[in-house]
């Protein structure tokens, strides 16, 4: 059967569904009630202030669900893009009197850029590193937001704020507030659900696995930054023209601190947690007023609650409420199984899908991989093997991107992928599985694969629309054998069924060249045989695979063709079964006399 | 001339308090790879344990001293068995949450207790400072200078030389393989707690003399400390020496000479030149993420 | 079913107005009430202690003396959290209750300025202690200073140190938040009017460790006397301790921190010798000295600016009640204006139109650990 070239996609029949905004119509029609009762219900003005800050800060804390709760990556700056945005609403609608609007636009700019910034120090820092970023960043805000009192006004802090002429009662602003509430939730709500989201939550749950997916890991954390700072700087703009009065005591560590208890109380990574954690936090302090008769009564409780919050409800209190409801919600949703699995390799690079030439990688004065030549033909089942040691793995890794090679050069069909990180290369159409498996452990199996599948350059998913990419990924999972199972996490499923998983992914990208780590390993032995048979079926469909296995059965059944590692270099290479009685690759594997 | 000595004395004894701060940051984090946002309140409530026995009191000052450090262990187990121990196996942000929590609880526990005006604490000397020629030194920044010089050299031979410092540094190293070898990882973990704290209370009844006690007194010190961890290199013990001593200079000389009301800048500018540039720190290993 | 934002908001909206619809439904005592907004917690909580102390001594002399319009005076406290938002919250709190007459602000012109829009809607007096010049520029009639503000501070000082010392070769040290950069400019402004210019304006942030960079630039700038204005009483004595081992013995006239309570304990000796402005002086008038006596009576320790403003606020706006004859806001205000003459703790209140109570200052003396009166300046621009 002649395979069409990939100047021809397959296109994927479009299922058609509802058009997005119809199905959430019901949220539209919530919020829109909301909104009215904001405006219309008689609020004193102490209520009205409660209100007011609990709705901006919400919005803030919702930045932090996206950065922190979708990405994972840690932001204790976000008090700096609040004032960032409420500044420039401040300075701009006093000092230069300009229209609300516009310094509401670009105070969000103002902060896009600067958590753009702060996100690109995350190109070689994490954890507590990126911590220490981002609170440097906060203090040096605070300082100059007090010393620098040309602009700011310092500490006086700037009052008589404008609102926009619209909403000038507070009322109305309010509504206002409340509305802008809506949107910001609706967006941050589906992100999760967006290719930018899903990537996201694949960089959350592992930065290793989502770069070899084709996830441009780098972009997708500077995106996080710069939404959160967005919303931050949006929250601070709303929240200057509610109390028309900011100074610098507002917007210091501190309250990022307190953000980011808000969003951990309610549960950091959904909106829903997001606003019942501010909600709680803000109306707490007032129903315990009584408490602060005795200085720092509160406080010690607010401390102690944070520490206990954090040692009993890890996910929040939305996601305490979550775990109750996730199990008969997955299985609400059946997909249908997709059209039978197509695989449709690229075939631009002639005979020899992967050659590497001469790749070496040095670890200071260690060796590990030395002058390593493969040549792997298309369409074939190639082994990499040798004892432990050799520098298997090591080549594996050089291969997919997450090593520098010392020298050497590798070439992908065609394509000079030696200096290029993982996800380009995974464009480029290197597919893998690791050695200890990689799925990212908060999404469904369906979701796991739905990334393999969104791939850049992978033709054979359309327009890369939600339905499409649904498709595709149910095709690969029926055809692991999985399709049944699509919906459940992946923590329940089996080790020998996770690397299924896996395998689904990889394939799902429809990649030109398939790396398998160790993919035999932790198996049992009928594991072992299903494996066997879909490596077959995989080869039937012309995809080239690049094993490394100890299981010598395993190996020789499956691979035409072996090459042969010992302490980092290449002792053998040809056809499988005379490869395997060389005098030299048996002595290395059993010793000699 | 004088003047930029004056300032290199001032230097170099502010910059003894971070290193001593820093030391107690360093210790946990190698121990548990946490990072400790309570250790600048442990040398706030030491400071007021002090205050406690030998100001309302009256105890003598030596023995005030010794009590204090030994509820500064009490507080090191405490802290613990109740923040760290429990949340041990999660990732390292729900942990630094946590001790932010615990700074919150301790420094508002304190001024429940206590109340809010801030105290005096008599230094160790009756005179309170020496005139060498065109330089004062102050007597109390002496003796801080003098005691980090003392616990550099202690905490070299404890760690290097001593069968508990070398079993220490093996939790740090790899907690799977000491427990393996035999090592009690849990009474490991908890002697560095006690360590620290201990340390992050010398550190605070040195400085309390000259920086007075108060409810702040802690947290801004252990900010400046950690930015000097990062500069000397996360993670190791001379780096933090350093690190508090250079950001101690790098402080006090950038005041001077450039501005004063911008003088935390500089210490904050200076760590995020390092994270940027060179993330290791001055001594530190390469950062890099295993594959 | 999920949990909509619907749902949640209407939660949100009965939680918030069920305990405040509980409070108000508690029947109405017959008294005179009257709010304050203090920090019970934050940084100033210590502060909050003593103005909440000075208000209640004021407002048992009051209700002793047969209270106002024949009923108890009633003082309702709300914590300010020593924040801008707080204070916002805190007052609209009071606001809320209709039968509060009038109320007490803060002692910090930020957070005076935070509740300006608010007092400016409610249309009630509000008593405040804040020295910012601009908050009696804002057109607001319904904010009464009880304290000289700033633009006499620095007067003052200049006044004595260049007429009564006899220095003109002026060192400036301000902190670098609201207070004391108003307060610095006020000097250095009243310093060139009396032909004196500074030689060095010298600002630090607030809760600095070290203050050696500071002296060092006092002694190199050649100043004969230094005039200042702290915030914190830490930094105070800091800086007090390290002038003094650096060798620095110029004159130095500070603002009221130099003489409070706190700053004499912590800085000691190395404040003997110091002059201050000091809004409140016990020995300046009889009416000081009564409350002084009154005060270390009920809370044996001696008063200072923190206790005694709140106090002189009370009674003046007993007082004015009491001459107006009735609670309505606008007569209570011209009442208020037209207090003159009305000796108070903090020294003779001669209302202007603005709303400042108070145009002047005195001096006093630390003579080795003793306050002193010395003299009061006043200026009737």
């Amino acid at each position: 059967m002649s395979a069409p070239s990939d100047n021809m996609p397959i296109t994927a029949p479009v299922v058609r569904s509802r058009p997005l905004l119809i199905r959430h119509l019901p949220y539209f029609i919530g919020s829109a009630i909301v909104v009215a009762l904001a405006a219309t219900m008689r609020f004193d003005g102490y209520i009205l202030n409660i209100l007011m800050q609990a709705t901006t800060f919400a919005i803030a804390v919702f930045g932090l669900s996206v950065v922190l709760g979708l990405c994972g990556q840690i932001n204790l700056a976000q008090a700096a893009f609040f004032g960032f945005g409420a500044y420039a609403v401040g300075i701009g609608t006093t000092d230069f009197h300009t229209s609300y609007w516009l310094c509401l636009l670009a105070g969000c700019l103002i902060s896009l850029l600067a958590g753009a910034v702060l996100g690109m120090s995350t190109l070689r820092l994490g954890g507590h590193y990126l911590a220490m970023v981002t609170i440097s960043f906060q203090q040096i805000v605070t300082l100059i937001m007090i010393n620098a009192i040309w602009l700011t006004h310092g500490p006086d802090g700037v009052s008589r704020i404008g609102r926009p002429d619209l909403f000038q009662s507070s009322q109305a602003y309010l509504a206002f507030c409340v509305a802008m509430l809506a949107l910001v939730g609706y967006f941050v709500w589906h992100l999760s659900d967006t290719r930018l989201g899903r990537a996201m939550r694949a960089v959350r749950d592992n930065e290793l696995a989502a770069g070899v997916v084709g996830i441009d890991v780098f972009r997708t954390k500077v995106s996080a930054f710069a939404l959160s700072a967005v919303l931050g700087g949006l929250a601070g703009g709303l929240f200057a023209g509610g109390f028309a009065y900011v100074s610098p005591d507002q917007f210091s560590f501190a309250e990022s601190v307190v953000f980011l208890t808000m969003s951990l109380l309610g549960g950091v990574a959904s909106p829903i947690g997001s606003a019942i954690g501010t909600g709680l936090l803000i109306l707490i302090p007032e129903w315990l007023r009584f408490l602060k008769s005795i200085p720092g009564l509160y406080l010690a409780i607010y401390g102690l609650s944070v520490i206990l919050i954090i040692r009993y409800m890890p996910d929040g209190i939305w996601g305490f409420f979550n775990v109750a409801t996730e199990r008969w919600r997955a299985k609400a949703k059946v997909h249908a199984a997709g059209p039978a699995l197509q695989l449709v390799p690229a075939t631009i690079g002639g005979d020899i899908v992967l050659e590497v030439k001469g790749l070496s990688k040095y670890f200071g004065g260690l060796k590990a991989v030395d002058g390593v030549d493969i040549a792997v033909k298309r369409g074939s089942v190639h082994a990499l093997i040798g004892p432990n040691g050799s520098g298997k793995t090591t080549t594996l890794n050089v291969l997919s991107g997450l090593y520098k090679a010392t020298a050497g050069k590798v070439i992908l069909d065609g394509t000079d992928v030696t200096d290029m990180p993982p996800h380009l290369r995974t464009a480029a159409g290197l597919g893998r599985t690791f050695q200890n498996i990689r799925l990212f452990r908060s999404m469904t199996a369906l979701e796991n694969v739905e990334i393999g599948a969104e791939r850049p350059g992978n033709t054979l998913i359309g327009e890369g629309g939600d339905d499409a990419l649904t498709e595709r990924a149910m095709s690969a999972l029926t055809f692991v054998g999985l399709g049944n199972r699509a919906n459940e996490l992946i923590s329940s499923f089996s080790y020998g069924h996770q690397r299924l998983i896996e395998i689904a992914r990889a394939l799902a990208a429809n990649p030109t060249l398939l790396l398998l780590d160790e993919p035999a390993a932790g198996l049992n032995s009928s594991e072992k045989l299903e494996l066997h048979e879909l490596l077959k079926r995989i080869a039937a469909q012309g995809l080239t695979i690049l094993i490394i296995d100890h299981d010598m059965t395993l190996v020789s059944e499956a691979a035409q063709h072996i090459t042969v590692l010992n302490f980092g270099r290449r002792i053998a290479d040809g056809e499988s079964m005379a490869v395997l009685r060389h005098p030299d690759v048996v002595s290395a594997y059993l010793g000699t006399e | 001339m004088d003047l930029a000595l004056q300032l290199l004395f001032t230097g170099i004894g502010i910059g003894a308090v971070y290193a001593l701060v820093a030391l107690g940051f360093v210790l946990i984090f190698r121990a548990t790879n946490v990072v400790n946002f309570a250790q600048g309140e442990f040398s706030m409530v030491a400071a007021y344990l002090m205050v406690v026995f030998a100001v309302d009191l009256g105890w003598p000052y030596w023995l005030s001293f010794l009590l204090a450090l030994a509820g500064m262990a009490l507080l090191g187990a405490i802290f613990n068995l109740g923040v760290y121990y429990p949340l041990r196996h999660r990732t390292f942000l729900p942990v630094i949450i946590a001790t932010i929590g615990a700074s919150i609880l301790l420094a508002n526990s304190v001024l429940a207790i206590y109340g809010p005006q801030p105290q005096v604490l008599e230094g160790w000397f009756e005179t309170p400072g020496i005139q060498l020629g065109p330089v004062y030194l102050d007597s109390q920044y002496l003796l801080i200078i003098a005691v980090t010089i003392v616990l550099v050299i202690f905490n070299y031979w404890f760690f290097e030389r001593t069968m508990l410092g070398k079993k220490l540094q093996a939790t740090s190293q790899d907690k799977e393989m000491a427990s393996l070898l035999g090592i009690s990882v849990s009474t490991m973990i908890m002697i560095t707690f006690i360590y620290s704290a201990v340390l992050g209370g010398l550190a605070g009844i040195l400085v309390a003399p000259v920086l007075f006690v108060s409810i702040q007194m802690g947290s801004t010190i252990a900010l400046k400390a950690f930015a000097a961890t990062i500069i000397g290199g996360f993670g190791d013990v001379t780096g933090a020496i350093i690190g508090g001593l250079s950001l101690g200079i790098i402080e006090t000389f950038g005041a001077a000479y450039i501005s004063v009301p911008y003088k935390d800048a500089f210490a904050f500018l200076v760590l995020v030149a390092f994270l940027v540039f060179r993330p290791q720190g001055i001594f530190g290993e390469r950062v890099a993420e295993k594959a | 079913m999920k949990l909509t934002r619907r749902d949640f908001a209407a939660g949100l909206a009965v939680g918030v107005t069920a305990p405040y619809v509980i409070g108000s439904a508690r029947a109405q005592a017959a008294t005179i009430k009257i709010g304050m907004c203090a920090p019970i917690t934050g940084p100033a909580a210590e502060a909050g202690k003593y103005a909440t102390g000075g208000a209640k001594l004021a407002l048992e002399a009051v209700n002793k003396a047969g209270g106002v319009l024949g009923k108890q005076l009633e003082l309702i406290v709300e914590d300010d959290q020593t924040t801008n938002p707080g204070i916002v919250l805190a007052f609209s709190k009071l606001a809320a209750q209709s039968d509060i007459v009038g109320f007490l602000g803060s002692i910090r012109s930020t957070q005076v300025h935070a509740m300006a829009p608010d007092v400016m809607k409610l249309g009630k007096p509000v008593m405040f202690g804040g020295t910012d010049p601009n908050l009696t520029k804002l057109g607001n009639p319904w904010l009464f200073r009880f304290r000289p503000n700033d633009s006499y501070s620095g007067r003052v000082i200049a006044d004595y140190g260049v007429n009564t010392l006899g220095k003109k070769k002026w060192a400036v040290l301000h902190s670098t938040d609201a207070f004391g950069t108003a307060g610095g400019k006020a000097l250095s402004e009243a310093l060139e009017k009396l032909g004196a210019p500074s030689v060095l304006d010298q600002g630090y942030a607030n809760q600095s460790q070290d203050f050696t960079p500071v002296v060092l630039a006092i002694k190199q700038s050649g100043a004969d006397i230094l005039g200042s204005y702290f915030t914190f009483e830490n930094d105070l004595g800091i800086f007090a301790r390290q002038l003094r081992q650096l060798g620095v013995n110029i004159p130095w006239v500070g603002s009221p921190s130099i003489v409070n309570v706190t700053a004499l304990k912590l800085a000691g000796p190395a404040l003997y010798g110091t002059y201050g402005v000091a809004d409140y002086a016990e020995d300046s008038s009889p009416g000081s000295k009564a409350f002084g006596t009154a005060y270390r009576e009920a809370y044996k320790v001696a008063p200072d600016n923190q206790s005694s403003w709140p106090y002189d606020a009370v009674t003046v706006l007993a007082a004015a009640i009491n001459k107006a004859g009735s609670t309505d806001p606008q007569k209570i205000r011209e009442a208020i204006i037209a207090t003159k003459k009305f000796p108070g703790a903090e020294g003779e209140y001669n209302f202007d139109d603005k709303g400042d109570g108070l145009h002047g200052y005195n001096i006093v003396k630390n003579e080795k650990g003793n306050i002193v009166f010395d003299k009061h300046i006043e200026f009737n621009d």
